[in-house]
């Protein structure tokens, strides 16, 4: 504010300004004289009209009137003086006789501020004139600061009101009336206050009211108002009660206040502070302060509850492809569906849930979004780990649906993992980690899926960091390297190719694939990790050609996405040319489950491959669902059966089934067909008998390093020692036995 | 006339000029030092105001106007105390008092004597001006 405005009562002016009016010459001389000498500066006046010309001519601080004058009278002179403009308060002292009782009333009646007895004492004069100046100042000040807190209230659309007790309604300031939307004449009773409430809340207010008056408590209470030009306004009321002398309640003084704009902003800021705002889902702060209440609810009704962590799979791409825009669509459309899994609640609560009952903890169900792709699905009562799942299903399914966004048709799924309370944390913090960790696990097992915390789970997160650091390293350090494992035609007892597996020599000691190839899929090293194989086995296939005239193929796993690649033909044509060995001493092996999984995109690059001469295996064959129709037409040459049906083999009768009619399958297109995993002379007679002449597995030969296959080929293969040697012909005469009219079995080589 | 001798000192010394010592004491303590002339010019005042009211006065008192014989009476009341022409601001007082009151008694013996009064204090003035005992 002003600091000049706030001069204070007793910082009078250097020399107050007064105007004498007095008819006697005499005293006028004298009276002035004696302020002269007193410090205030005199304007005289000889009559009433002069009086008020002069005062037309600009203002003093103080007026001294002589009340008796021929024409305009004091009394006359000071009535009008109080309507020119600026002297509605300008203060007036009004001389009089000492025993003019009648004159003294008259004063006050005409407007005068005081009066004042004639006396040759000046000293009085002067110091009741001083009063009067002062008094002047404490006015305008107060009426300045009244105006002041007027504005104040106007800006703040805020007004007064008093309630006296038995007296009737409340009083309202006229900014009070404001409030309301009413004008300074209207009144407002308390039913029509009443009647600007809605319905429903008016026996609330009526309660708290007789509850506040009840108890002489302070009143402090927000209502929502439609006013009379049908503006939805909430007004805060707020009240203190006024006692009298005895301590009885006599009344309330408070003040209403339109406090529509700063509730709105509230919502708006509470809404930011607790919602994303791409999805409108709950966000991360929001989402734990619910997960909080949940375990709260969950600690003491004794149930369980269920956090589940939801990792779009291949959102990134998405993001990358077809921009952020799109990503944002998508994420939007996702958090739709999410939302349809769950009795998704959009109540914010900050505060007493405790007050909604003991069930109240079901609103706190909700889908949320932690940050990018990640979304949170808090369920806060589950009876078993079966609810969760239940629901983990619910949402994988609805991701399968196609999303359209940019204009194109996108296929997003999501991996879940789900962490219970108790069981698999006791904090918010501690379920959020192993819901992660549940979730990668998921991802780990092919992503699309839902996986359920397991302590096992847990270790392998800060092994699994290091695990894939170090994996970063092993190319350029030369950790990796490739076994191998024959491909062995049993009749002829000889060596028809081998398989190419990777191997890490970590400090010494061998990773098992198991351990390293999964983490390389989901980070992506797997990539590397496949294009360094193809070199290294060209390079093989080279040496091999070299040492012992090696011609077959050197087959090598790709995992699914390798053959997405455009430039993987060019890739496998650098890698052979490099070493100068043919293109099919390069055989790639891509599983069933792979295959079909991505079919669409890699068909392309099969019929690229098979065009330059590299032979196409689809291995794990029989585990995963393929179409038939679309094997017809693929350009493979081999199917190799899953080690699970061989191991069964001679066991179950159904294994043997599966194995009959793939090796029949396989005939019928005129695909070569290998068994793996056999591990013993039984296997091997059932797969020859069945109709399987190449096979792989102990029986023959484990996975090993290239020079040991060398010696191997030098002391088994050739010398003929093994003891698997020899049998493939006993069953082909037992065959010739059983089938009299298969005279040559040979005439039908498979492959 | 020892016109080299400030007026309110004569006065002083002089005193009873037919006007109360005290309070042209009093005036004199507005100017102590006679340095604005200040007796002078409010006995010359009383002169000039006078020589206004008394033909006022004699006018109203023909004509019966009681109010304007009132007003005269209040302003001479009030100025003639001040230079202390006691008797005048007396007569004054009670011509004004039975005025206010309406009351029915013949003022002229009372304006007579105001009229007495006021040209003795004249007449005080005007030798007090003129520096005559």
């Amino acid at each position: 504010m002003n600091a000049r405005s706030d001069t204070t009562a007793d910082d009078l002016p250097e020399q107050p300004r007064v105007l004498l009016v007095d008819d006697d010459e005499v005293n006028l001389l004298l009276t002035s004289i004696a302020l002269r000498e007193r410090g205030f500066a005199i304007t005289e006046a000889t009559s009433g009209e002069l009086a008020l010309a002069a005062l037309a001519g600009g203002l003093p601080d103080v007026v001294v009137l002589d009340a008796l004058m021929p024409g305009l009278d004091g009394f006359e002179t000071c009535r009008e003086l109080r309507v020119l403009p600026g002297c509605e308060s300008l203060p007036v002292l009004m001389l009089t006789g000492l025993d003019d009782d009648a004159s003294i009333t008259r004063a006050y009646e005409a407007g005068a501020t005081d009066f004042f007895v004639k006396s040759t004492q000046w000293s009085l004069l002067a110091g009741r004139l001083r009063y009067l100046l002062r008094a002047a100042r404490v006015r305008a000040e107060l009426e300045r600061s009244k105006s002041r807190l007027a504005r104040a209230q106007d800006l703040a659309r805020m007004g007064s009101f008093d309630w006296k007790r038995g007296v009737g309604g409340p009083v309202f300031s006229v900014e009070g009336l404001r409030v309301f939307g009413l004008s300074p004449s209207d009144t407002l009773a308390f039913r029509p206050l009443l009647r600007m409430l809605p319905p429903d809340d008016r026996s609330g207010l009526i309660a708290v009211l007789h509850e506040v008056i009840r108890h002489s408590t302070v009143l402090a209470t927000d209502v929502p108002a439609t006013l009379r030009d049908g503006r939805q306004r909430i007004v805060h009321v707020e009240a203190e009660p006024e006692f009298n002398e005895l301590g009885v309640l006599v009344g309330y003084s408070g003040i209403v206040q339109d406090v529509t704009d700063r509730r709105l902003a509230e919502d708006k800021i509470r809404h930011l502070a607790n919602f994303d705002t791409l999805t409108g889902l709950p966000n991360r702060r929001q989402l734990i302060w619910r997960a909080e209440r949940a375990l709260e609810h969950g600690r003491r009704l004794n149930h369980q509850v269920a956090l589940l962590l939801i990792d779009l799979d291949r959102f990134k791409i998405i993001n990358d492809t077809l921009g952020h825009g799109a990503g944002d669509e998508l994420l939007m459309e996702v958090a739709r569906r999410l939302r349809s899994c769950v009795r998704h609640s959009d109540q914010v609560m900050e505060s007493t849930i405790e007050s909604m009952g003991s069930r109240s903890h079901r609103t706190l169900e909700a889908v949320g979004r932690l940050g990018g792709d990640e979304f949170v699905a808090l369920l806060p009562e589950v009876v078993d780990e079966r609810d969760a799942e239940r629901v983990a299903q619910r949402i994988l399914e609805l991701m399968r649906e196609p999303i359209f966004v940019g204009g194109q048709e996108c296929f997003v799924t999501a991996s879940v993992g789900i962490a219970l309370f108790p069981r698999d944390g006791t904090s918010v913090a501690d379920l959020m980690r192993n819901s992660d960790v549940a979730m990668y696990s998921a991802k780990g097992a092919g992503r699309n899926a839902a996986s359920t915390y397991r302590p096992a789970l847990a270790g392998q997160g800060r092994e699994k960091l290091e695990l894939e650091s170090a994996l970063h390293k092993a190319i350029e350090r030369d950790e990796l390297v490739l076994f191998y494992q024959p491909k062995i035609d049993v009749r002829g007892a000889k060596m028809v190719g081998a398989e190419a597996l990777m191997r890490w020599r970590r400090n010494g000691v061998l990773v098992p694939p198991g351990d390293f190839i999964p983490l390389a899929e989901e980070t992506g090293l797997i990539v590397p990790l496949s294009e360094w194989a193809i070199r290294e086995a060209a390079r093989q296939a080279r040496i091999w050609q070299d040492n012992f005239g090696f011609a077959d193929s050197i087959a090598v796993n790709l995992p699914s996405r390798l053959f997405e690649r455009t430039d993987l033909v060019e890739y496998i044509h650098n890698a052979v040319t490099t070493y100068g060995v043919p293109h099919h001493a390069i055989e790639l092996e891509i599983t069933e489950t792979g295959l079909m999984k991505d079919l669409q995109n890699v068909i392309p690059s099969l019929h690229r491959l098979n065009e330059i001469g590299v032979e196409i295996s689809i291995d794990d064959f029989g585990t995963g669902y393929s179409s038939l129709a679309y094997l017809t037409a693929l350009p493979i040459s081999e199917l190799k059966i899953d080690r699970s049906f061989i191991r069964d083999l001679g066991m179950t009768p159904q294994s043997s089934a599966v194995v009959t009619a793939i090796i029949a399958l396989a005939r019928s297109l005129g695909l070569r067909v290998v068994a793996e995993g056999v591990e013993n002379l039984r296997q091997m007679e059932v797969l020859h008998r069945l109709g399987c002449g190449v096979m792989q597995g102990f029986l023959f030969s484990k996975p090993q390093p290239p020079e040991d296959i060398e010696t191997w080929l030098q002391q088994t293969i050739l010398p003929r020692k093994a003891p698997w040697i020899g049998k493939a012909d006993e069953a082909d005469m037992a065959e010739v036995l059983r089938f009299p009219d298969v005279r040559d079995p040979r005439a039908k080589p498979i492959g | 006339m020892m016109t080299n001798e400030p007026l309110s000192a004569h006065a002083a010394a002089h005193g009873l000029a037919g006007l109360d010592a005290d309070a042209l004491a009093r005036l004199k303590e507005l100017d102590p030092k006679g340095e604005n002339k200040l007796l002078e010019r409010v006995l010359r005042a009383f002169q000039t105001s006078a020589a206004r009211l008394a033909p006022q006065l004699e006018t109203a008192r023909l004509g019966n106007d009681r109010a304007t014989v009132r007003l005269v009476a209040h302003t001479l009341k009030s100025s003639s105390a001040s230079i202390g022409a006691l008797e005048l601001s007396q007569v004054c007082a009670q011509v004004e008092g039975l005025i206010r009151a309406e009351s029915a008694d013949n003022l002229d013996p009372l304006l007579d004597r105001l009229r007495h009064a006021l040209d003795a204090a004249l007449n005080a003035i005007q030798r007090l001006l003129d520096g005559r005992p």
